[in-house]
């Protein structure tokens, strides 16, 4: 049981590192604390959905969901939320703007779709045992497109300009623009980056799960922020290393108490964290900053 | 009036009451203070179940709910238990929160509290009956008053209004007190009131704490009228249409405040009652959400400072020209301590 739990985990925690780093890469940068952010996870699932429906291959859900994410986050932060700061909205306005934005997103995709579950069946394939996990085919495909997808990031942020543009904006937007960096665009590719991870996370959240409705997202993100605070806000490998705790402990809860406490654990870590250890694992410092836009 | 509107319109004015004391203990802890505190709507409920509880009589076995410390309190005892509750629920809630953590981390976890809790006590069937909520409540003093059912409705609206009036002259006692400057001086300038010798953090849970004793009073009244109290009531939306109501109304103003709880929750949201039933079950109730979300954003955008904004206070130092004495010179703003 326990072994079985682990395996579960690890798919859990690799839909959250999707999630947990896009979602970082986004906080990190812009500082601004993006509530909405599980509910375009459910608005990119509902375009896979539709996708879908229209007799689409699953795995170009997959994409489709990614590029709907990836274009929606960027048009949220141009025509809301840069603006909203541009007028002069603060770090606590800014939050309240943002559960504004996701509560109409989640209430919209409610009004279109209702209130019921919609399945999210696509053929599961032959299950494969590893090391006495059991894991589906399409799981084994979500993993690796985990793998690749935060390998992908791993090499933009390291080896490319716009990576150590990035994270030049992440530490200090003023220092960055003073020395060139063109820190509106880096914010818009920080933005769209996070909003392709957000879309494919609401897409294989959903795989996995096999059936979803409008609060699946939101019911998800807080133990993605949990991974994200774990690893230490703007660190997108701690965040990976934040999901993967936070994935099998929340596994773990499920088996062996009420799987209820799943989520009462993700939550405990999180508050736990942010008491003994606010900057999370790796990052040094975690002061406070304004928004940047 | 007929017999049912004179039913509706002392349960809307019930309601009103309540949303209003709601209204006012997140403006002394968000408008006066700027604790950013989500979980609001918790602090409201533990009002509301304890002074159910200890209205019920003790739990007896084979009875269709189950509850923890059930007691058969006389009214007002239940309510002042429901506003300590409130209180020491905030009391914990504030030490974990209120201490170490930024600004923008509070909200998070109050945001996480409050779903925590929801989670807890949906799950936990033994605390408050699980997802079923307590029902049943014996409504106060309805036996021995003896009035009609309609003459005790207008009887409640009555007291629902004598306690809002002792909140409100509670809190406007303290926010025009020292009391009050120093929350506004936490809000505005944290470290230059630390820098005064404010004790930031126990100020943040003065407020805080005496937010949360108005909560678990608004819901104490709110859960005695309306004999039933679920988790379904209180999600962390319903905190989101009060900070609505404190952004339309205006914060730092209890009249602002109480201008707001009369707009959104109870002039927008039942009013929405009487227009046409459309489209299939639940497409109502959403349209309602998207609409709160888009009049927190509109006023957010064009009013931010909400219909009744906060006073401008402007303090002259000694050794300044009074007003109306000589002829008007330019203020000098070095000597002018504005106090917002």
């Amino acid at each position: 049981m326990f072994v079985h739990a682990i395996g579960f985990g690890i798919i859990t925690a690799a839909v959250m590192a999707l999630a947990a780093v896009g979602f970082t890469v986004q906080f990190g940068v812009t500082n601004i604390l993006n509530l909405a952010y599980g509910d375009v996870m459910t608005a990119s699932a509902f375009v896979a959905y539709v996708s879908h429906s229209a007799g689409l291959n699953p795995w170009w859900g997959l994409v489709l969901g990614g590029l709907f994410g990836a274009v929606f986050s960027v048009l949220l932060n141009r025509f809301l939320y840069t603006p909203f700061i541009r007028r002069g909205a603060r770090l606590f306005t800014m939050i309240i703007v943002t559960i504004a934005v996701s509560l109409i997103l989640q209430n919209s995709l409610q009004a279109i779709w209702g209130p019921d579950f919609v399945s999210a069946n696509i053929a599961a394939g032959a299950s494969v045992h590893v090391l006495g996990m059991i894991f589906t085919g399409s799981q084994l495909i979500l993993i690796a497109i985990a793998a690749v997808a935060l390998a992908a990031l791993h090499g933009l942020l390291r080896y490319t300009r716009l990576g150590k543009a990035m994270r030049a904006t992440a530490s200090d937007p003023e220092l960055a623009r003073n020395c060139g960096v063109p820190t509106r665009r880096v914010i818009d590719a920080a933005w769209l980056l996070s909003g392709l991870l957000c879309g494919l996370a609401g897409v294989a959240l959903v795989t996995e799960l096999g059936s979803f409705d409008f609060t699946t997202g939101s019911a998800f993100l807080i133990p993605v922020i949990a991974a994200a605070v774990l690893g230490g806000v703007g660190q997108p490998y701690g965040a990976m290393l934040g999901a993967l705790v936070i994935g099998i402990a929340t596994e773990l809860a499920g088996t062996y108490f009420n799987p209820v406490y799943k989520d009462v654990v993700a939550f405990g870590v999180l508050i736990v964290v942010l008491l003994l250890r606010p900057q999370g694992i790796f990052a040094e410092v975690a002061s406070q900053k304004e928004v940047a836009a | 009036m007929s017999l049912a509107w004179s039913f509706y319109i002392s349960t809307v004015l019930v309601y009103l009451g309540v949303d209003v004391m709601a209204c006012w203990g997140l403006n002394l802890q968000y408008g006066y203070t700027g604790i950013l505190n989500f979980s609001f709507i918790i602090y409201q409920s533990a009002g509301a179940y304890t002074a159910a509880v200890l209205t019920l009589g003790p739990n007896t076995a084979g009875s269709f709910q189950q509850y923890i410390g059930g007691a058969n309190l006389p009214f007002p005892l239940p309510v002042i238990a429901g506003g300590i509750a409130g209180g020491l629920l905030s009391a914990v809630a504030g030490v974990i929160t209120l201490r170490r953590l930024r600004s923008d981390y509070q909200a998070m976890v109050f945001l996480v509290i409050s779903l925590i809790a929801t989670a807890v006590v949906t799950s936990d069937v033994g605390l408050f009956n699980g997802p079923a909520g307590l029902s049943l409540i014996p409504q106060p003093m309805s036996t021995a008053l003896n009035f009609s059912l309609v003459g005790y409705r207008w009887f409640y609206v009555g007291l629902t209004a004598v306690i809002c009036l002792i909140v409100y002259a509670f809190l406007q006692r303290i926010t025009s007190a020292p009391l009050g400057r120093s929350f506004r001086a936490v809000r505005d300038h944290e470290q230059g009131a630390a820098a005064l010798g404010k004790n930031v953090t126990g100020l943040r849970m003065t407020s805080f704490v005496i937010g949360g004793v108005i909560a678990g009073i608004s819901g104490a009244v709110l859960v005695e009228f309306i004999s039933a109290w679920s988790p379904g009531g209180w999600l962390y939306q319903e905190t989101f249409v009060l900070f609505t109501a404190l952004i339309v109304g205006g914060t730092a103003n209890n009249a602002g405040a109480a201008l707001g709880a009369l707009l959104v929750p109870v002039a927008f949201l039942e009013g929405s009652r009487f227009l046409p039933q459309f489209g299939p079950p639940g497409l109502i109730d959403a349209l309602q959400w998207v609409a709160v979300g888009l009049m927190a954003l509109i006023f957010v955008w064009f009013w931010p400072r909400g219909v009744l904004p906060e006073r401008r206070r402007i303090i002259k130092l000694p050794g300044l020209p009074q007003a109306g004495t000589g002829r008007p010179r330019p203020v000098d703003y070095e000597k002018t301590a504005e106090i917002r």
